[in-house]
């Protein structure tokens, strides 16, 4: 039964870049339907955990799991066809394409025909909240918020059953995390997708996520609820260091 | 939809009042043969400009091997009819699909191995250097014995009672080969207006924006980069076949680097992505260039490449995003997109 609800596993995950173990024998669980923040200093191996799991990297050792499928070192195109889709910390927008064009790219994914993967994508874009104004803006016109919000659009548009965000808060102003955060919890309690928030911005993780789990140096160090975690003296040395005794 | 209605209906539109500005292009030249022999090398050239917007403007793969696949169109063609007596309406067929299978076998070790950008044209350049040599040791080793020459005169393997419409030989009469380009040039731009609206085109466009996120939206790189190069290889085959049988002499030569990297300038100077910049590009600079030379080239020989080079320069500097930012500027006032 327990393993009906574990949607993702991560087995022992690890990735070296030369000397540098950026991943050293992650596991984790994520269970169907919840957000699961992900978070950890600079530099813990958050952003090269994730692309171990959508197959931009492929690790050296350890597993991935799917809905009980082995996807480890799979390429990317195949594990989004699985049901993985990710958006990027750094925005990756199709600049000479129109805000509608770039998320019908990822609706063709699974409907063949232009059209309604058009009408699709604007369903999506309305969904997320882009303006429809902006719906045929270039990318080159748009704000980073709005590329966020198509971003997401985007990776929802290949119908994922669970997303991965990279850092989606970063360089947002207070009053666009709180937009973007409603969207991300109208994701899960409407489409059902289970989410995965890669964060550096604690308040933003901290409220919307139901369970922590805090990376350092390539290692778990914590997991739990976030008051659990807020409190809990390993995470708070990681961030803030050592006492001075 | 109303919406996909009009954009067929204007696009319709397009094609024919492309087939019908330049079908008067043979009568306004009063049907001079040298001048619609220029015109109709024009169009050649053009077509060649519209199937590399394929993989060069869609795709966004600066590819520099066009003469590759134009001219094994060519030399098939002629090998069959010379050797084996074949009509070139098959000959051109034949060409094409070896241009294909030449396209896949190159191709796909090439984005197998990630080779892009920069590196994906010099190896492209280097190509057709590499089979200007081949063809050079085909004519010197194996068709010198047989045929008595380097270069092979097509007109004197085409029979004496030949239908000139089975054999495509209509000596001294251009007007034919220039009707017969703009059939071909018009079928090329409609191939180009079919993709941009299928998922093929909406995916090529991803992969030139931005390869690793259109993987990561569930798009097979390598696979789509193939489609684009085997269909840019297909037009770019049938396009060399009837070239050949036009132009009557094939030699080594025809493999010219030169022509490759033309080809890419055009494409970029018409604006990537855009087929109207294409083809106003590949009209107006070969037009120019045809021009310069008539009228400067014996002056101070050469001297016409360096004016044309000035008027490339000054467009990229004037207009970066090429001709179709012009063209979209005066869609734009039309009302006939949203956007640009």
């Amino acid at each position: 039964m327990m393993a009906r609800d574990i949607i993702l596993k991560v087995d022992n995950v690890v990735k070296r870049f030369g000397g540098l173990i950026a991943v050293n024998k992650f596991s984790m669980e994520v269970r169907r339907g919840e957000i699961l923040g992900l978070i950890g200093p600079n530099g813990a191996g958050k952003t090269t955990l994730f692309n171990c799991i959508t197959g931009v990297y492929k690790p050296e050792e350890g597993e991935v799991i799917f809905m009980n499928e082995r996807i480890t070192g799979l390429p990317p195109h195949v594990i989004i066809r699985k049901g993985i889709a990710r958006t990027w910390q750094k925005v990756r927008p199709f600049k000479k394409m129109t805000a509608l064009e770039a998320v019908t790219v990822g609706v063709l994914l699974r409907k063949s025909n232009v059209d309604e993967a058009t009408k699709k994508a604007k369903e999506l874009l309305e969904f997320v909240g882009l303006p429809k104004e902006k719906f045929y803006k270039l990318g080159t016109e748009l704000t980073l918020v709005e590329h966020k919000l198509i971003d997401l659009a985007r990776a929802l548009g290949t119908e994922p059953k669970l997303l991965l965000l990279d850092e989606v808060a970063a360089g947002l102003r207070p009053h666009e995390m709180d937009r973007l955060a409603k969207v991300l919890v109208k994701v899960r309690d409407e489409l059902g997708i289970t989410l995965i928030v890669v964060e550096h911005v604690m308040r933003f993780v901290m409220g919307m996520s139901e369970r922590i789990v805090v990376m350092h140096e390539g290692r778990k160090i914590a997991e739990g609820t976030p008051e659990e975690v807020a409190s809990n003296p390993r995470v708070i040395e990681a961030y803030l260091g050592t006492k001075p005794t | 939809m109303a919406g996909k209605a009009k954009i067929i209906g204007t696009q319709i539109f397009g094609l024919a009042l492309l087939a019908i500005i330049l079908g008067l292009v043979p009568p306004a030249l009063g049907f001079n043969i040298y001048y619609v022999l220029l015109a109709t090398i024009a169009l050649s050239v053009t077509i060649m400009v519209a199937a590399w917007n394929i993989i060069g403007g869609y795709a966004g793969q600066l590819d520099l091997a066009a003469p590759v696949y134009f001219v094994i169109g060519s030399f098939v063609t002629t090998h069959l009819l010379v050797f084996y007596h074949v009509i070139p309406w098959i000959g051109i067929l034949v060409g094409a699909l070896a241009a294909v299978a030449l396209a896949m076998v190159l191709g796909y070790p090439t984005f197998r191995f990630g080779v892009k950008e920069v590196w994906y044209a010099l190896l492209t350049a280097a190509l057709v250097v590499i089979m200007q040599r081949i063809a050079w040791f085909i004519m010197t080793s194996y068709y010198f014995p047989i045929l008595g020459s380097n270069e092979v005169y097509i007109s004197q393997y085409i029979p004496e009672d030949a239908n000139p419409w089975l054999y495509l030989y209509f000596p001294m009469n251009y007007t034919i080969y220039y009707y017969i380009f703009l059939a071909l040039l018009v079928f090329t731009v409609w191939i180009n207006l079919k993709i941009k609206r299928s998922k093929l085109g909406y995916y090529l466009a991803a992969i030139r924006e931005d390869e690793l996120a259109a993987e990561a939206l569930g798009i097979d790189v390598r696979r789509y980069k193939l489609y684009a190069l085997m269909i840019y290889a297909a037009i770019l085959g049938v396009a060399g076949g009837f070239h050949i049988m036009m132009i009557g002499i094939l030699a080594y030569k025809n493999f010219d680097p030169w022509l490759g990297i033309v080809i890419a300038v055009m494409g970029i100077v018409g604006g990537l992505g855009s087929i109207e910049g294409a083809v106003m590009s590949g009209l107006i600079l070969r037009t120019i260039e045809e021009w310069l030379r008539s009228s400067f080239g014996a002056v101070i020989p050469g001297i016409h490449y360096l004016i044309y080079g000035i008027i490339i320069i000054i467009v990229a500097i004037l207009k970066p995003e090429g001709l179709a930012a012009i063209i979209n500027y005066v869609k734009k006032k039309l009302g006939l997109i949203q956007y640009g």
